[in-house]
């Protein structure tokens, strides 16, 4: 009986799991705030031009054009723009003061930079990782910007 | 022999000078002005920029980074120029305070309302955040639910003030974001707090 029982707990926990694990609705992590000429947001391996005001997700990568630039808010109000011929991947992000959790990952690949750092540098900045293909970036200071050129 | 020794090492020298000049980092001032701190750190080596205007070559990860050198205002406008033509505008934030363990406004903060509503139609944002905040009395669920409830009163007010409801979001950060830093089960009246983001 016991064991049964068990068996058909597991195997309800096994069929909701799927469910747990697909119900929560992407979040996004920021917006596009400033563009200009053709910019490309990578998204679950499909290519799709960025338009103002759009929403940026996690695991995004974003590409700009020869003529393209694009100024992108961080929902803990880090600013990134980047002008032609850049690339970078949002690889981790996450700003929940009230659960505490920070993390943000951020791989500068190529291209030129500009970088405002926002609350995650305030609140956590140990949380913030800054990748380029040459090395890494660590904030020392809360409110730090930078500019940075990256060869391709 | 050594003529063409001499050759290689020309070119190797020449080949080195240019990949040391094609990643740059320069420390910026924030837009009010200030100037922070970074360190860049290759596999060989790191260097720390805290002089706003200077400046970190590096040729490659192998390599340390070069010391700090100051670079011109001309040539760093020249090289993130299209960068900074669309670089946004710093979100503009109001702080709203609130009587102990209440929900309720200060009468100097129910003043601020009119400003949050002019800066929001200056700026013409659609993207306004209401984030509730407490001080550390209390517990973290209580904490949680009271500044939940502080950023509604604000939410009410701003959307009464003409402002759209589909222009705003609710976020709450119960005790986790103090303004002032202080131990748990303190009494702070700057941390009871709901802030207005305008971006």
């Amino acid at each position: 009986m016991n064991k049964s029982l068990l068996a058909s707990l597991l195997v309800l926990t096994l069929a909701l799991l799927p469910f747990t694990t697909t119900s929560a609705a992407p979040k996004s992590i920021g917006k596009v705030k400033g563009l200009r000429g053709l910019v490309s947001i990578q998204r679950d391996g499909k290519m799709k031009p960025a338009f103002p005001n759009d929403l940026i997700y996690q695991s995004d990568v974003i590409v700009t054009g020869s003529d393209g630039a694009i100024g992108i808010l961080l929902d803990d109000n880090t600013l990134i723009s980047m002008g032609p011929i850049s690339r970078v991947a949002m690889d981790k992000f996450a700003f929940e003061p009230a659960t505490n959790e920070y993390a943000m990952r951020l791989k500068m690949q190529h291209g030129t930079f500009i970088y405002q750092s926002g609350l995650l540098g305030k609140l956590a900045p140990h949380a913030v990782e800054l990748q380029t293909p040459v090395g890494r970036i660590s904030m020392l200071k809360e409110d730090t910007s930078f500019r940075a050129k990256i060869a391709e | 022999m050594t003529r063409t020794i001499l050759l290689a090492l020309f070119f190797l020298t020449m080949l080195a000078g240019c990949a040391a000049k094609e990643n740059l980092i320069v420390l910026d001032k924030t837009a009010d002005g200030t100037v922070g701190a970074l360190q860049v750190s290759t596999d060989k080596g790191s260097q720390v920029l805290a002089e706003s205007g200077t400046a970190v070559r590096i040729a490659d990860r192998d390599t340390p980074p070069s010391p700090p050198a100051p670079i011109t205002s001309e040539e760093s406008q020249r090289l993130f120029a299209d960068a900074l033509q669309v670089h946004p505008l710093m979100p503009e934030s109001f702080l709203l305070y609130f009587k102990l363990n209440s929900n309720e406004l200060t009468d100097e903060s129910q003043k601020l309302i009119a400003t949050i509503v002019a800066a929001v139609q200056r700026r013409q944002s659609k993207d306004i955040s209401v984030i509730g905040h407490t001080d550390r009395l209390g517990s973290d669920e209580h904490n949680r639910r009271l500044s939940m409830e502080r950023a509604r009163v604000i939410y009410n007010l701003l959307s009464a003030a003409s402002i759209a409801e589909s222009d705003m979001t609710i976020i709450y950060h119960g005790e986790g974001n103090p303004l002032v830093p202080t131990a748990d089960n303190v009494a702070e009246p700057r941390n009871r707090r709901v802030e207005v983001m305008v971006r």
